[in-house]
C-alpha cells in the first residue's frame, strides 16, 4: 500500500474536509492507496502546501489565488455526489502522475 | 439520534429562522453552547451550506466545535421550503426543505458518521423518504439506520 498525504480544504477547516477526507481515504483504500489527511481553511493552506508534506490539495471552499506548489483539485462532486467517480478518478490520475 | 431534535411541519420564512428553531432544540438539551446559533448563523452568512443533490435540495448548516458540547444532528423537515445560498456557488440560491443542522465536535473522531451523512444526503430515495415523513420518529428511525 502506497501512502498518499492529502490537504482537505473546506470554509471552516472541519466538517464538510472531513466528509471529502472520509470518502478518499475509504475509496482510495480499494485502489492500494493509504490517505492521509489534514483539514484546513483556505487561509491555511497556502502555507501548509508550500510545507512539502502534502501530494494534493482538495478543496470544497475556493481557495485564494497562489502558487501552490502541488495539483489542487476541487471537491464539490464529493459533497452532492454528482460527478463523484469523476472526482475520484481525477484524483486517481493525478496520484498516479505524482508517484511516477 | 435523538428523536427530540427533529421538527416536522416547521414554519419558517427564512434560513435563519430554521436555523434558530433547531438550534434551541440543542440547546434545550445542552448539545451546544449559548454561543452556538449565532455562530452557525454568521457561518452561514459567509460560507453558505445549501446543496442541490440532483433537483432535491438540502442544507447543512453548522459551525466551529468551540461552540459544541456534545455532537448532534437536528433535522428541520419545513413545510414550505426557505432559501439557502449553495455552498458550490454562492451566489445561487436553493429552495431546500429538509435541513441537517450539525454539531461537530471532533471531525477526527466522527469522520466515519461525516461520511455516512453525506452518503445519506447524497441517496435522493433516502431524502424523499424523510421529505414525506408524517411523524418524527420516522425520520430518527431514516436517519439510524443510516448513520448507524
Amino acid at each position: 500500500m502506497e501512502k498518499v498525504n492529502i490537504l482537505s480544504v473546506c470554509g471552516s477547516g472541519t466538517v464538510t474536509s472531513s466528509m471529502v477526507a472520509g470518502k478518499l481515504k475509504e475509496k482510495l483504500k480499494e485502489k492500494g492507496y493509504i490517505v492521509s489527511a489534514t483539514e484546513a481553511r483556505p487561509t491555511e493552506a497556502l502555507n501548509l502546501a508550500k510545507s512539502g508534506r502534502f501530494d494534493l490539495i482538495t478543496f470544497t471552499s475556493p481557495l485564494a489565488p497562489g502558487d501552490y506548489g502541488i495539483p489542487t483539485i476541487n471537491a464539490f462532486a464529493c459533497l452532492t455526489g454528482i460527478g463523484e467517480d469523476e472526482f475520484l478518478a481525477e484524483v486517481l490520475q493525478t496520484i498516479k502522475n505524482i508517484k511516477k | 439520534m435523538d428523536a427530540d431534535l427533529i421538527k416536522i411541519n416547521l414554519d419558517a420564512t427564512t434560513n435563519s429562522d430554521v436555523i434558530k428553531a433547531l438550534g434551541e432544540l440543542m440547546k434545550r438539551k445542552e448539545y451546544v453552547k449559548d454561543s452556538y446559533v449565532d455562530a452557525v448563523l454568521n457561518r452561514e452568512a459567509t460560507l453558505p451550506t445549501g446543496l442541490n443533490i440532483g433537483g432535491t435540495c438540502v442544507a447543512i448548516p453548522h459551525t466551529d466545535p468551540v461552540h459544541v458540547n456534545a455532537p448532534a444532528i437536528a433535522v428541520g423537515l419545513l413545510n414550505t421550503p426557505v432559501k439557502f445560498h449553495s455552498m458550490i456557488a454562492p451566489d445561487q440560491e436553493l429552495d431546500v426543505r429538509v435541513v441537517f443542522l450539525l454539531a461537530v465536535k471532533d471531525p477526527k473522531e466522527q469522520v466515519e458518521l461525516l461520511t455516512k451523512l453525506m452518503a445519506l444526503f447524497q441517496n435522493v430515495e433516502t431524502l424523499q423518504k424523510i421529505e414525506m415523513a408524517n411523524e418524527r420518529e420516522e425520520i430518527a428511525k431514516i436517519m439510524e439506520k443510516a448513520i448507524s
